[in-house]
């Protein structure tokens, strides 16, 4: 067997303890035969970017609910693009203004769902990206 | 590959993290199991058992900051179950281990299969390029099913056994492939009541079966106690890795999985349904039976 599930790290960064969103989204990817690595609350950029190498992630999903993203979302991209790590993709979910999604994708942002998004959406997103070309050896 | 292996050895962790991959999804196993150096210190693997919810994972995280207080480096391999229907997993284990910036400290999370002895595949290559890449100390974590499994003995040097207060009766640790498979016992959640019970149960019932001294631990992740006391345990305890052993119970795990595999493919074959239809009437024994399962297995395969 040479095709592996999707690795996908999903963390909250920063002060934000609202974690029922991430955890339902970590079930659903998980129900969709995905390997989900739970990071969960608190992590710093630094430790987010180190769980990511250390997991070899396809993809990395972070949940804000804080309002603190436009502030800790371009941290988290500059810290994977110092470890070399530019090839993992980023999704965000949570409480997004629509005005920043845009400014989130120029970061490198590859989706944003906001409230009410459904689980199959974010599966079909996933399941249709795949892994990065550059994961393959 | 041999990029990747010369990347690893020169301490990039990023070729480290895709080794491991390539080394867990077994087609590219032997290649870099071929390539792969001498490593120049062994490293001690101890693996932590017990049932789920017992504190593999918080203990673990606290033997992390023990191992880094002794200056030992230190990498976690950290197994979780794989679901049986949608080959997906939750792996939780690294967020009870706390998180940490200390290129001293390495974790990986990790899926196991059901039925593969509570451990992911592959492990033992996995711990051979942790040790080649120089960590002193290799902690695995199994999935916590507890009782028989006793793969992990022959990837150790050292199986750690977690029992808790409150886990049932004296009867409980006579009940055979339990404690058996342990070099120590820790009793963790040493702060709740009655841990003392239990660790007096636990050595009563060792004591009647004095083939070998397996110390008794108490512990406990919450309020710290213990662990430095865990720790020279563990250092005191022999080297007792087997790697023909854990090789030999791949290579039977292999062969297992193909037969299984094979066997189901013959949904509809002739001589197979002969020997269904003998079976049900009762007219051949379980011993019979089973040889000419084999045999027809065999036949059915051209390159056997």
């Amino acid at each position: 067997m040479d095709s592996r599930p999707l690795r996908i790290v999903l963390a909250k960064v920063g002060l934000d303890g609202h974690d029922r969103g991430i955890k339902v989204v970590a079930r659903a990817l998980r129900d969709a035969g995905m390997h989900v690595i739970y990071a969960g609350l608190w992590q710093t950029p630094e430790a987010v970017a180190r769980t990511v190498a250390e997991e070899d992630a396809d993809w990395l999903g972070l949940s804000l609910l804080s309002g603190a993203h436009m502030t800790l979302v371009p941290r988290v991209m500059q810290v994977l693009r110092d470890n070399h790590l530019e090839e993992v993709g980023v999704m965000i979910g949570g409480i997004i203004p629509e005005a920043d999604v845009p400014r989130l994708k120029e970061q490198g942002v590859a989706q944003v769902f906001g409230p009410g998004t459904s689980l199959d959406e974010i599966v079909a997103f996933l399941k249709q990206k795949g892994t990065g070309e550059a994961k393959a050896p | 590959m041999t990029e990747l292996i010369e990347r690893m050895l020169r301490h990039d962790r990023l070729a480290l993290s895709r080794l491991l991959s390539l080394a867990a999804r077994g087609s590219a196993g032997p290649d870099v199991a071929a390539r792969l150096p001498a490593p120049s210190q062994p490293a001690r693997v101890v693996a932590f058992t017990g049932s789920g919810g017992v504190g593999k994972s918080s203990l673990i995280g606290k033997m992390i900051d023990t191992a880094r207080r002794h200056e030992a480096t230190v990498a976690v391999l950290a197994c979780d179950p794989q679901s049986a229907l949608s080959g997906g997993a939750l792996l939780g284990d690294r967020f009870r281990m706390g998180s940490r910036t200390d290129d001293g400290v390495f974790i990986r999370s990790l899926a196991a299969v059901s039925g593969h002895g509570a451990v992911a595949d592959h492990l033992e290559l996995m711990c051979r390029i942790l040790e080649v890449y120089g960590f002193a100390t290799i902690y695995l974590e199994t999935v916590g099913a507890g009782q028989g499994d006793i793969a992990v003995r022959d990837l150790a040097d050292v199986v750690v056994l977690l029992l808790q207060p409150e886990t049932g009766d004296d009867l409980q640790w006579e009940k055979a492939g339990v404690l058996e498979v342990a070099d120590v016992i820790v009793i963790h959640k040493a702060d709740l009541p009655n841990a003392d019970h239990v660790a007096a149960q636990v050595r009563a019932a060792l004591e009647l079966s004095s083939a070998r001294a397996v110390p008794v631990v108490l512990v406990s992740a919450k309020t710290e106690s213990g662990l430095e006391e865990l720790w020279q345990v563990i250092q005191a305890a022999p080297l007792r890795r087997s790697p023909d052993a854990g090789a030999r119970r791949e290579l039977l795990r292999l062969a297992q999985d193909r037969l299984t595999d094979r066997f189901f493919q013959m949904r509809d074959d002739h001589e197979l349904a002969k020997l269904v239809e003998a079976w049900q009437r009762g007219e051949c024994s379980a011993d019979q039976v089973a040889d000419a399962v084999l045999s027809a297995v065999a036949r059915s395969c051209p390159e056997l």
